[in-house]
């Protein structure tokens, strides 16, 4: 165990004035220990039937034909539809516009063409789950190949369009900062560096595979859909256009869910296909991917390709930084494609940094891979990975330290807020604490000196920094609107007290492992000073929860934290106007402490929250005008994003002679602010840290040159194990937002922004002597022993 | 498709059942008798959420035929906890925060509980190395190596008392 | 993918080895695997069920047996089409794949073929080609195929199907490589090799 480890404490050995911030374990575990839970794939409905989909194994072809005569007449087969059954809108939209978007078709079953290798052909519905891979075995499609193309820069240059819609197979061209301002700024530069990179795609990997179960009742026209989902409201908004089924009479539940990483937000095929053909044969249809389904079809994160450059003045400080970038989207528009990789990445280039002048494009480009969107972090590792990749290239020009090339240029803490040349504005930061404290931490000068000696003997160390930032819960709504947002960005929440002083909280956000019924029943106890115990949370059920955006982009504490903080004080203002009318004093003489109602200056006049519960049920003796009960609800929409900061750092060392890389150290400073539950943050920071070195070691999608997935397993897609990862020593500084009440910033991506760039940066200080200046991840032991020797071993 | 009728011991409970021949032990545990502790993470032998204790040996129930399994003991999560009290290694999971969605962790508690039998106090390397074959896509393991450290200290307080 | 590879048979001519070539009952027989191999007029319009059925309880001889006139007038022709049922094992999964060839070039002692295959949910498409080259003790039959796969079986991947390719050819060249042995033991070969030469 490290030292700097949080130690976890029971709930009933705190304090119900110190819940908030204490690292409590969580009330979420006894089910998940216990195998209590409930999955999507537990769910067992009577006369229940099972689907299973047909996928091209084309990347790209031409549907000339389907027989689904042999599947129809086997034994257990139930139905098989294709394109021509569908009789609703069946097209998957998309979420997000730009000016320049071309948009193009999504249909849930393709009717004429295919244009990733698992795209969705026809579906089989069988009494039985191994019947139903059966029939759709028996399937025959006939096809014509078409050429596939995998990278975005050849989409645009060379192959052949695969949307009419789209011509050269651009979906957009976007920039953000000032391309003269930029100009300017690099021909008056003394010193330039730059860089071409690619950031791989990645699949995202939750342990569960996807799945939904549906079930219509054709008497009262409700369907119910149970299904892995981040955003249970946000699928039923868009899945009730996609199968033309009322809102309304559409219920989308989240039962427990194994992880999402963003693979869970975008709304797919599958989910529609399941919840249809429910409608179709009034019987309840469980489908469930199997792994090799969600290689195929799962939207997958990164995918690009970027030239970046970076200006200094004489004396190292940063003047200009320009971006152009090819983001693959792949096949079709997923749900937020069209915002990763430009609001959520351009907007974040100036890093930690003050840089005067920014200049990025980028041009989103159909290949024939499956829908690209949000993974963990979404957009912002890729700018932080640039960002500080071509900082570690300027030092290295300048000849500076890296930590103290850093320290020169970040935006200083008397600068809050502090507006970057790309458009937001920072909330607060303090850059040179972490910094000071990873160095700390690391015993940065007696690293140094140890790097020397071992170059001595032959033995290569490395140290790598990353300066991230990210921003989470994006906000406000009206401005994500400007951007092309087709739907609002605040939180929805629901505090209920029950008559005899327990209390229901209800939040639109839908957690998935993150411990938001912990940490929100933390927020809700300490609101209402209450004790912890007597807190509920319930999440992800549209019938439940009036309104929700979801669990994405680190925005749940910022955002649904807030909105339950909003609907506690609306009903501890409610609370305090009957409690004021029943201990006879004016509203206005009333204080709240822990939970107590008493007027002030007189402590024994005094009502606890509790009791006034009672009293609003009862009715009994309730101020004039005022409706019996106690509940609150509210939309919380921030004014702004927060924006949590850290500095990671990794040590490493390599063996020249097999290109292996080891882990020395693995240190983590981050400030996200307020910190509800130390616990719950340190083991998001280790999951994230331990997806962002997964990326830049191990992890790829990778295709032949026909499209066709060569790592569709996890025998080939390499997601760590237990002995890839390092022990992480994990520090926090705290910078509260001021943009919300809790004055927290977010935690969930912050990790994997923050790792890639820190290993990378890690390897290449090692490799230093053999003139390496930069390697495309993932690093496999072999990429990395060609790089020593293609330069000709140690010059 | 051959069917077969087999007995399966599971959590001390004797059930009887049939199955075709394909049928995998994880379907029949989870599908024929209601036991959805253990989840399917790929049913490929990789991620090791399938992971049971058959004749007290830690097995991927996605890697062994139903009818293979005719006759034997199996142990599930749900058979982890006796009479309301958590096995240590719930504990340890609980305390050290070794789990985050759970998807993965009923199979993690079943292979390291193989492990504390064989090795009663391994060390950090040992653990990840019987790890190995269990994948967790959330925590990045850490917490669930202190869990799994956590549960063979108490494990090992709890024999010392014995003596 | 490509592969390429020299297989060497000891004691025989590039005639003999041309005309065991040249087969397509020996090869079917010597292709693991392969339930049959007939000649199709139109390669797009191929019904395998048909041709499964048509096709004879019992081969014509073969070599060592058959006499060469019969191989020859049977012998796979430039231009022509040949439709056959191939079920390989890949991994854990066996696909039964309905292939059809067509015989791009042959003239003696080389011939280039391509093709395509396809099963349930995998897929191929190759083209191939062969030399024969007399040397001191023999013959070196020098192969080469590039094919591209698709669907299952390309997923998982070099890993796998390389192995699967090697076993398939390797034991596809033994085969024939007994059955030219035994050739070579019949004595009259030197009237085989000129009978060969002469058809040639
Ligand atoms: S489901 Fe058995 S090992 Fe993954
Ligand atoms: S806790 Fe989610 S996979 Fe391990």
């Amino acid at each position: 165990m490290t030292e700097m480890s949080v130690e976890s404490v029971d709930p009933d050995d705190v304090d119900a004035a110190d819940i908030l911030g204490s690292a409590i374990e969580r009330r979420e575990d006894p089910a998940l220990l216990t195998g209590d839970a409930e999955y999507t794939d537990d769910i067992q409905l009577p006369q229940m039937t099972h689907m299973a989909v047909k996928r091209s194994q084309h990347a790209h072809a031409t549907i000339e034909g389907i027989d689904t005569s042999a599947a129809e007449a086997m034994d257990d087969v139930v139905a098989v539809y294709t394109a021509e059954d569908i009789d609703v809108p069946g097209n998957l939209p998309t979420g997000w516009l730009l000016d320049t978007l071309n948009q193009v078709d999504h249909p849930i079953l393709a009717d004429d063409r295919v244009r990733y290798q698992g795209d969705a052909i026809a579906v089989v519905i069988a009494e039985e789950r191994y019947a139903a891979h059966d029939a759709v075995d028996a399937i025959d499609v006939d096809c014509e190949r078409l050429e596939a193309v995998t990278s975005p820069r050849e989409a645009l240059d060379t192959a052949p369009d695969l949307h009419d819609d789209a011509p050269g197979n651009t979906a957009f061209e976007w920039e953000i900062g000032d391309a003269e301002k930029t100009s300017a700024a690099f021909e008056s530069a003394s010193h330039t560096a730059s860089i071409d990179l690619e950031n791989q795609l990645i699949i995202p990997n939750a342990m569960e595979p996807r799945a939904a179960v549906a079930d219509y009742n054709p008497s009262t026209e409700e369907l119910e859909v149970a299904m892995t989902t981040q955003n249970p409201h946000l699928h039923r908004l868009l899945m009730s256009g996609v199968i033309d089924h009322p809102e309304h009479k559409l219920q989308i539940r989240a039962p427990d869910v194994g992880g999402g990483f963003g693979s869970k937000i975008h709304h797919y095929a599958d989910e529609a296909l399941a919840a249809w053909t429910a409608k179709q044969v009034e019987r309840p249809v469980k489908w469930v991917a199997t792994r090799t389904e969600t290689y195929l079809t799962d939207a997958q994160g990164r995918g690009h390709e970027t030239h970046g450059e970076i200006a200094m003045d004489d004396d190292g400080t940063i003047v200009g930084l320009k971006v152009e970038t090819e983001a693959n989207l792949g096949a079709y528009l997923s749900t937020f494609a069209p915002a990763v990789p430009t609001y959520l990445y351009g907007t974040l280039l100036s890093g930690q940094y003050d840089i005067p002048a920014i200049h990025c494009e980028v041009t989103g480009a159909f290949t024939n891979v499956p829908p690209v969107d949000a993974y963990r972090g979404a957009g912002r590792p890729e700018a932080s990975y640039v960002v500080e990749r071509l900082i570690h290239l300027a030092a290295k020009k300048m000849e500076m330290d890296p930590a103290e090339f850093r320290r020169q240029n970040f935006v200083p803490d008397d600068a809050f807020p502090y507006e970057t040349q790309v458009a937001v504005a920072y909330d607060s930061g303090e850059y040179e604490k972490t910094l000071d404290r990873a160095l700390e931490m690391l015993d940065y000068e007696d690293f140094r000196e140890r790097q020397r000696e071992a170059r001595e003997e032959g033995r290569y160390l490395g140290v790598g920094f990353s300066a991230y930032i990210e921003a989470c819960g994006l906000a406000p709504s009206e401005l994500a609107g400007q951007l092309g947002a087709q739907a609002g960005l605040w939180e929805s929440s629901l505090v209920r007290f029950q008559p005899s002083g327990t209390v229901t909280a209800y939040c639109g956000t839908s957690g998935h492992g993150q411990g938001h019924d912990t940490t929100y029943a933390q927020i809700v106890a300490n609101e209402l000073g209450i004790d912890y115990e007597d807190v509920d949370v319930v999440e992800g059920d549209t019938d439940e929860i009036p309104q929700g955006m979801g669990t994405y982009g680190s925005r749940s504490a910022a955002v649904g934290g807030s909105a339950l903080v909003k609907s506690s004080q609306k009903v501890v203002e409610k609370a305090r106007s009957i409690a004021a009318h029943q201990l006879e004093a004016s509203e206005a003489d009333i204080d709240f402490e822990n939970g107590e109602f008493h007027v002030t200056g007189a402590p024994d006049r005094s009502m606890h929250i509790t009791e006034v519960a009672e009293q609003a049920y009862l009715a009994h003796n309730m101020p004039d005008e005022t409706e019996p009960g106690l509940e609150a609800t509210s939309f919380y929409d921030p004014d702004n994003f927060v924006f949590p900061f850290g500095m990671h750092a990794a040590i490493v060392e390599i063996d020249p002679d097999t290109g292996e890389i080891e882990f020395e150290r693995y240190v983590a400073v981050d400030d996200v602010g307020n910190q509800i539950n130390p616990k719950i943050v340190e083991g998001q920071i280790h999951g994230g840290v331990a997806q962002g070195i997964g990326q830049a070691l191990y992890e790829a999608a990778e295709y032949d040159e026909n499209g066709q997935l060569l790592t569709g397993s996890m025998q080939d897609y390499a997601v760590p194990k237990a002995e890839h990862i390092p022990e992480m020593e994990t520090d926090s500084t705290v910078t509260p937002s001021p943009h919300n009440p809790l004055g927290v910033k977010g935690v969930g991506e912050a990790g994997t922004i923050a790792a890639p760039q820190a290993v990378v940066n890690a390897v290449v200080d090692a490799l230093e002597p053999f003139g390496v200046d930069h390697i495309d991840m993932p690093l496999k032991d072999e990429k990395v022993w060609r790089a020593i020797h293609e330069n000709g071993g140690e010059n | 498709m051959a069917e077969h009728e087999i007995t399966l011991t599971v959590n001390g409970t004797d059930h009887e059942l049939t199955v075709e021949s394909r049928e995998l032990l994880v379907h029949a545990l989870r599908e024929e008798l209601g036991y959805t502790g253990l989840n399917v993470g790929c049913e490929s032998t990789m991620c090791g959420a399938c992971t049971v204790h058959l004749d007290g040996d830690a097995v991927k129930s996605c890697t062994v035929l139903a009818a293979q399994a005719d006759g034997q003991e199996v142990t599930t999560v749900e058979g982890l906890a006796e009479g309301g009290e958590f096995h240590p290694i719930q504990e340890g999971f609980q305390e050290e925060h070794g789990l985050q969605c759970g998807y993965c962790t009923p199979g993690m508690m079943m292979t390291a509980t193989q492990l504390l039998e064989e090795n009663p106090d391994p060390n950090d390397e040992e653990i990840r190395d019987a790890l190995e074959g269990n994948l967790c896509r959330c925590t990045g393991y850490q917490n669930i190596v202190n869990a799994v450290e956590n549960a063979a200290e108490k494990m090992g307080a709890s024999t010392q008392g014995d003596d | 993918m490509e592969f390429e590879g020299t297989f060497t048979i000891e004691e025989v001519s590039t005639e003999e080895v041309w005309l065991a070539l040249s087969d397509p009952f020996l090869i079917k027989q010597c292709l693991p695997g392969c339930q049959f191999l007939t000649r199709v007029e139109d390669p797009d319009d191929v019904d395998f069920e048909a041709l499964g059925e048509q096709e004879p309880d019992e081969d014509p001889p073969t070599l060592p047996e058959a006499a060469p006139e019969d191989i020859s007038d049977r012998a796979f022709e430039e231009g022509g089409h040949y439709a056959a049922l191939m079920q390989i094992g890949v991994g854990s999964v066996k696909p039964t794949f309905r292939t059809v060839v067509t015989i791009d070039e042959r003239e003696f002692p080389a011939m280039n073929a391509s093709g395509e295959g396809s099963a349930t949910d995998s897929s191929f498409e190759m083209s191939s080609g062969m030399t024969l080259v007399e040397t001191d003790g023999g013959v070196d039959i020098e192969w080469e195929a590039e094919a591209d796969v698709f669907g299952k079986i390309a997923q998982m991947g070099q890993r796998v199907i390389s192995p699967v390719a090697n076993r398939v050819v390797s034991r596809f060249f033994g085969s024939v490589e007994d059955r030219l042995t035994e050739v070579a033991k019949e004595d009259d070969s030197e009237g085989l090799r000129d009978r060969v030469r002469n058809l040639l």
